[in-house]
């Protein structure tokens, strides 16, 4: 063929040479068809060492590039600039590790030597086969698209706005606030009130930046990072449809209260002055704290972990605002007796553990218990359980405060489907990563933040509302365009006859289905070219770009010879 | 006894004919009646080519054609479910039509489904009580003599062995192994959903001595057209249930039988290999095979191309390299692809010009690994298939290594 | 007249002898050459590279697993082959070479292409029929007496091409009586003399056209012209097409065990012949019913158009078809038509390109004017 291979070895300082016979390399590499020239070279990714390749393709008039030196990891990209300075596509270029697969390994030099040419080798036969990949440039649009008029959609409407971005905020209800507008009092020892949201809100209102739509809900979402476009309908009946374009989505759609007619055995719906912390928290913002009877409430049972067991996980907040709500009590009602009935105490915190001695100190009761039976005796409520260790035991009280799981909100399942995100087994958004990347989805481009991603209390949903706007404000910048995955997947349509399992293992919603056609097609932008669609075909009518069969195959053949 | 019977104690009520005058003439009938009544549009049934011996697969709407009909022919020529998968793969039908199968095409269509080639709505399946085939090569080389040994098979059910040997060592050939077991996923309730329960409407001739056949609805979809037929689903179908069972429990023993059997003749590298020696690798047997639904072969495909040294190179380290190239390659390849949906419907022998018993052994790996994903292919179109389906917890015993394994030195 | 290697062996041996002695001399690299398989008489086209595994080859086993032409053009369709290799192929396998070469599906050099007068091969069920031991031995006689082999592919009964003039090397078997003493093997070209140089024999010169071989040309003719006349007896248009291919089941592998059918999708395997339901419902108001799949004929008839030209009638479509279709011999029917009106014969000439890749001015002039 008409093949001029380049194949340089990096000394990489004495990492590669110590260990392996390079001019023994160079004496084997140089009789092979289709190469050109083979030579070695003290530091490659040095500018001395990046400029000589440069010119070596050049001068050579190389038609691929192999370069064997260190790990992909650590200098592809490098070699693949010098590529496209000296004018030759970056993807006609194969980088052999000899140095971590090969030098670090293998400590006798014969080996080493012998195993770098195989390597050598098996590449030039792949890199034949390689195709002159284009990179493509998308125009993006900063716009942002935050779902969720709660402390964690304001927070980050508001962290993107202060940066210029246009965002729309989007509300189910009437006004934002979310959940936090509800509550009585932060945590006293946050020592912030209920104005710092209220002061939030009105920023949000008075901001040029930010388009709040209440009564308003996403009804469709389609495209990929920088191209988005999505329908919000609103007034409710969905009478008005409003079609907009962002670069980005925040999911901040936030959580619900746990259904208590599922554990009937804390008689909430059935029992009076049964209530939920919702409920209470209302009541407490009202000034009144009362019974249905108009009466204050002289004893008061705060139980923690209702649907816990039920969900199968902690919910984090309840115990911090069970605390609160008892020493509220406290401070308001002049008598009154409280008992905290708990299963485990959640203080994670940096203050939690002084709060916690602080009810305890004014008088706070806390009982570990479990094996509730809350009912009506004789016009008083009696709360029957079982300590932890084993003796049943009551109390009477006036009041029972429910602390309910907390769950994912109503319409988390919908919006899941109409993004295309996953959801783990608690039925809330699920992220890339629990520890190394909280808050991404595998959609490119959307984040989720809040407790729409699980249970946490106001300082998270505020950090991870900042991070979120954070990714959106460092990856799409106003005017700079924005470069997919070269190496992704591609659909030869003669072959596809759309049974879609393609589209059933893909992780990133980057294949869909043409009805008119009948087939599968891969959205190039959202592509990652993970390459488990590759593997899911039977027929091979869907190929990786650079990791095409007759690549591979020869690469390993040759490995294998 | 099987818990099949129980499956389908909601459907031991149906609808006894006369059929004095042969099975074929009662069930063409009703399918007249059907299109008079404006039941369906059109329906999808074997039709003899005038003036030979062969059926084919004719969609009619004319009453006329029905008259050389056979529901039920001697032979299986092409596939039913892949008929059928011709015929709505690229769009739902806007007409009604009936179309009648045989149990193992009614779960290779259900299968067909699953993989998006089939479009069901609009077409009321019907199955029918399957005795089996005849061998197609048989039958191609001696029609008159197969036709006769066929009114035997019919009579002897389950008992002549003339027929094809899938057929006779099959277990899912009446309606209760069509539907799904209650104990498995669906609650007994539901499987009265249109959706879930496939077919719509039974056939059954056990246990009607040729004399009677039985109308079976199996949904609100089969109950509505026997409606419109004008049948009331009231007579107790004892006979037809006892038979079936009777012949269900001898058709399973006789399979695990066959299978232990086979797996001897046939188990480890060399027996197996042996096999295929006569393999031409003409690739019959995929292409008449209802799930092999791929536009191309990938065993067909350019990938499977080598260089001329490549070959070469292959053929020095041998000695003697055999053309085609990586027939075993193409059956164990084609087997992990399919065997999961594999219906046991026997098509793939009977394309096979070298007589190599490929069916059976398919199914006898089919029946293993369904079992080992506690899959039976078409009974619950809301199944996914196994190996789309991802759960956490299954084959953990895969991933764990065996202390039988002792790492690789590397130093 | 050529120079003929006599060989004082019988046929068998003598040309085993031969090959091993192109392989130990390292004149090839490997033998394409039928390999037996088991002890049932199934054999298998295999690339032999150790002189051992020659013993194994029977290159005259009367069977074709496959048409070894599409095998060696597999083989090169990427570029030659790069190493010196002997084939051992019948006649229509070798034109069939030769044809899919005019198509860039293949490349010669490098090929020993060794040949035969060939006396036929049987259908592959007859590995099935029990008596195959004993057809053999029937068949070396009729092969010696130069008579039609009873039995063999109703193609082989009615071929008249059995003399492959494009092969390097010829081995003589039709009509020598003396075949289990002596072999004679035709060194027709050059290179076959090459190749030869150095083997044990005697070099004689002779003829390969004979008494016998155009007596059993005359017969086969014969043959021909009573099968074709058979096959349209009752005619021969769309009715009696229909009829002729009522069993088909639509499995195309006749399309995939012809040499000439190359194309990787074919166009009656792709989505061009799918149909969506409406026009099947459209089909079905017009004509009250529609055969399912529909296209069985349009694919039989496209296939015509596309590769009869070229059909060397070797019958590998007969005898994979599951339904007994007499396949090929309605393909070479037709075929022979379509190569008289081009006065085109396939596989005899590589230079001579195929004539539906050619355009001459003056041809056919009469179906343009009024």
């Amino acid at each position: 063929m008409n093949e001029k291979i380049g194949v340089y070895v990096c000394e990489c300082g004495p990492n590669i040479s110590d260990r392996i016979e390079i001019d023994r390399v160079i004496e084997k590499i140089s009789s092979v068809e289709g190469v050109k020239v083979v030579k070695k070279f003290g530091l490659l990714c040095s500018n001395d060492g990046k400029k000589y390749l440069a010119d070596e393709i050049k001068k050579e008039e190389l038609t691929h590039l192999v370069v064997a030196a260190c790990s992909p990891r650590e200098h592809e990209q490098t070699f693949m600039n010098v590529c496209l300075e000296a004018g030759l596509n970056p993807y006609l270029f194969q980088l052999i590790n000899i140095r971590e697969q090969c030098a670090w390994m293998i400590s006798d030099k014969e080996e080493a030597t012998r195993m770098a040419i195989k390597y050598i080798l098996a590449g030039i036969s792949r890199v034949t086969l390689h195709r002159p990949l284009l990179k493509k440039e998308l125009d993006i649009i900063s716009d942002v698209l935050v779902i969720g008029g709660g402390i964690s959609g304001i927070e980050a409407s508001l962290s993107l706005a202060g940066k210029n971005r246009k965002v729309y905020l989007v509300e189910k209800k009437e006004s934002i606030g979310g959940m936090v507008k509800n509550f009585s009092a932060l945590l006293p020892y946050q020592g912030s009130n209920l104005a710092v949201i209220e002061e939030k809100i009105k920023q949000v209102q008075n901001n040029e930046n930010i388009e709040v739509l209440t009564s308003s809900e996403v009804e469709d979402v389609l495209g990929f990072l920088g191209n988005f476009e999505a329908v919000i309908k609103s007034n409710g009946d969905g009478s008005v449809k409003k079609e907009i374009k962002i670069g980005a989505v925040v999911v901040a759609t936030g959580f619900s209260l746990f259904n208590l007619k599922d554990t009937p055995q804390y008689g909430y719906g059935k029992i009076e002055n049964v209530l939920d912390a919702l409920e209470f928290e209302k009541m407490s913002a009202s000034g009144k704290i009362l019974l249905k009877n108009g009466k204050p409430p002289k004893s008061v049972a705060l139980i923690h972990c209702v649907g816990r067991e039920e969900k199968g996980y902690c919910s984090k907040v309840c115990c911090l605002y069970s605390i609160k709500f008892a020493l509220h009590l406290q401070d308001k009602l002049p008598v009154v007796d409280v008992t905290e009935f708990y299963s485990d105490l959640c203080l994670p915190e940096k203050a939690d553990q002084d709060y916690f001695e602080e009810a305890k100190k004014k008088g706070i009761r806390f009982i570990r218990a479990d094996e509730f039976e809350v009912k009506d005796k004789a016009g008083k409520i009696s709360v029957e359980y079982k300590v932890a260790g084993g003796k049943k035991d009551s109390i009477a009280v006036d009041m029972a405060i429910l602390a309910p799981a907390i769950v994912p909100s109503e319409d988390t399942s919908k919006l899941a489907e109409i993004l295309n995100l996953p959801l783990d087994e608690t039925g809330f958004f699920k992220e890339v990563h629990e520890m190394l990347d909280p808050i991404s989805t595998p959609i490119e481009g959307v984040y989720v933040a809040g407790c729409a991603l699980g249970p946490k209390n106001i300082p998270e949903s505020i950090i991870q509302s900042q991070a979120a706007s954070g990714k959106i404000l460092s990856s799409l910048i106003p005017g700079k365009k924005i470069e997919p995955e070269v190496k992704v997947s591609e659909i030869k349509e003669e072959f596809c006859t759309g049974c879609q399992m393609c589209l059933s293992v893909c992780f990133y919603g980057a294949i869909s289905f043409d009805e008119h056609k009948g087939i599968s097609v891969v959205n190039e932008a959202i592509c990652r070219g993970c390459g488990s669609c590759v593997g899911s075909c039977p027929s091979g009518a869907i190929r990786s770009k650079h990791f095409t069969y007759p690549q591979l195959y020869r690469e390993v053949l040759q490995a294998l010879r | 006894m099987s818990t099949q019977t129980e499956s389908h104690k909601n459907h031991t009520k149906g609808v006894i004919i006369s059929a004095k005058e042969g099975i074929n003439k009662a069930i063409l009938d009703i399918f007249k009646k059907s299109l008079e009544k404006k039941c369906f549009d059109a329906i999808l049934i074997p039709v003899r080519v005038p003036d030979t011996e062969s059926y084919a697969w004719v969609l009619l709407k004319d009453q006329s054609l029905l008259d050389e009909a056979n529901p039920l022919p001697p032979v299986m020529s092409v596939q039913g479910a892949k008929a059928l998968s011709s015929l709505t793969k690229h769009g739902e039908m806007t007409q009604n039509i009936a179309a009648i199968l045989r149990p193992c095409e009614i779960r290779a269509a259900v299968e067909l489904f699953k993989l998006k080639q089939i479009h069901l709505d609009n077409i009321s399946l019907i199955s029918i009580d399957c005795p089996g085939a005849m061998p197609l090569s048989d039958y191609v080389t001696d029609p008159e003599k197969y036709k006769k040994r066929f009114k035997n098979v019919l009579d002897k059910w389950g008992e002549d062995d003339s027929v094809r040997p899938v057929c006779h060592i099959c277990n899912r050939f009446s309606l209760p192994s069509l539907l799904p077991q209650k104990s498995a996923k669906t609650s007994p309730a539901k499987q009265d959903e249109p959706n879930l329960a496939i077919p719509d409407l039974h056939i059954g001739l056990l246990g009607g001595n040729k004399e009677k056949i039985f109308l079976i609805p199996v949904n609100l979809k089969g109950r509505k057209i026997l409606e419109k037929l004008e049948f009331k689903p009231d007579d107790s179908l004892n006979l037809w249930e006892n038979k079936v069972n009777e012949v269900q429990d001898k058709k399973e023993k006789r399979r695990n039988e066959f299978n232990q059997e086979l797996r001897k003749k046939i188990e480890g590298q060399e027996k197996f290999t042996a096999v295929f020696d006569e393999c031409l690798n003409c690739h019959n047997c995929m292409r008449v095979c209802p799930i092999c639904y791929c536009q191309q072969c990938f065993f067909d495909s350019a990938s499977l191309n080598l260089s001329p040294e490549t070959y070469l190179s292959r053929a020095e380290k041998k000695g003697a390299l055999r053309f085609p190239l990586d027939t075993l390659l193409f059956h164990l390849g084609r087997m992990s692809h399919m065997v999961l949906s594999c219906v046991s419907c026997g098509a793939c022998e009977d394309a096979c010009p070298m007589s190599i018993p490929v069916a059976q052994i398919f199914s006898l790996v089919a029946d293993q690994t369904q079992k080992a994903f506690d899959y039976t292919p078409g009974i619950n179109k809301k199944e996914p298939l196994p190996l789309q389906a991802f759960l956490e917890d299954e084959f953990l015993e895969v991933e764990t290594p065996s202390e039988a394994t002792t790492p690789i030195e590397v130093n | 007249m050529s120079n003929v290697l006599k060989i004082k062996k019988g046929v068998e041996q003598g040309v085993n002898e031969f090959l091993k002695f192109l392989l130990e001399s390292e004149k090839v690299k490997g033998i394409f050459a039928l390999r037996k398989m088991n002890e049932n008489g199934a054999v298998s086209y295999s690339l032999i590279t150790h002189p051992e595994e020659l013993k194994n080859a029977v290159p005259f086993a009367p069977l074709m697993p496959v048409n070894a032409g599409k095998i060696l053009s597999g083989f090169t369709l990427e570029k030659a082959i790069n190493e010196p290799i002997a084939a051992v192929l019948r006649p229509c396998e070798l034109r069939a070479f030769i044809e899919l070469i005019k198509r860039t599906q293949g490349n010669l050099d490098n090929y020993l292409l060794i040949s035969s007068t060939c006396g036929g091969v049987y259908p592959l069920k007859s590995l099935t029929n029990g008596r195959f031991k004993e057809q053999v031995s029937q068949y070396w006689e009729s092969v010696k007496n130069a008579e039609i082999a009873s039995d063999v592919r109703p193609t082989c009964a009615a071929c008249e091409y059995f003399i492959p003039q494009q092969a390097d090397i010829i081995i003589a078997t039709v009509g020598k009586k003396d075949l289990e003493k002596e072999c004679s093997i035709f060194l027709n070209t050059k290179k076959g003399e090459e190749f030869a140089k150095g083997a044990t024999g005697n070099i004689v010169t002779e003829e390969i056209e004979t008494k016998d071989t155009s007596n059993l040309r005359q017969k086969r003719e014969e043959q021909k012209k009573e099968d074709f006349d058979k096959l349209s007896k009752d005619g021969f248009g769309i009715k009696a097409l229909v009829k002729i291919f009522a069993a088909c089941l639509s499995c195309h592998g006749c399309s995939k065990a012809c040499p000439i059918c190359y194309c990787t999708l074919c166009d009656f395997d792709s989505k061009t012949h799918e149909y969506s339901p409406s026009s099947h419902e459209i089909e079905i108001e017009q004509k009250g019913g529609v055969r399912i799949p529909p296209g069985t004929l349009f694919f039989h008839t496209g296939r015509m158009i596309h590769m009869a030209v070229s059909c060397v009638s070797c019958g590998m479509c007969s005898d994979v078809c599951p339904v007994n279709i007499p396949v090929s011999t309605i393909f070479s029917k037709v075929g022979n038509s379509l190569q008289k009106l081009f006065d085109y014969l396939p596989g005899k000439d590589i230079e001579e390109p195929v004539p539906f890749g050619t355009y001459k001015e003056e041809e056919f002039t009469e179906i343009g004017e009024e």
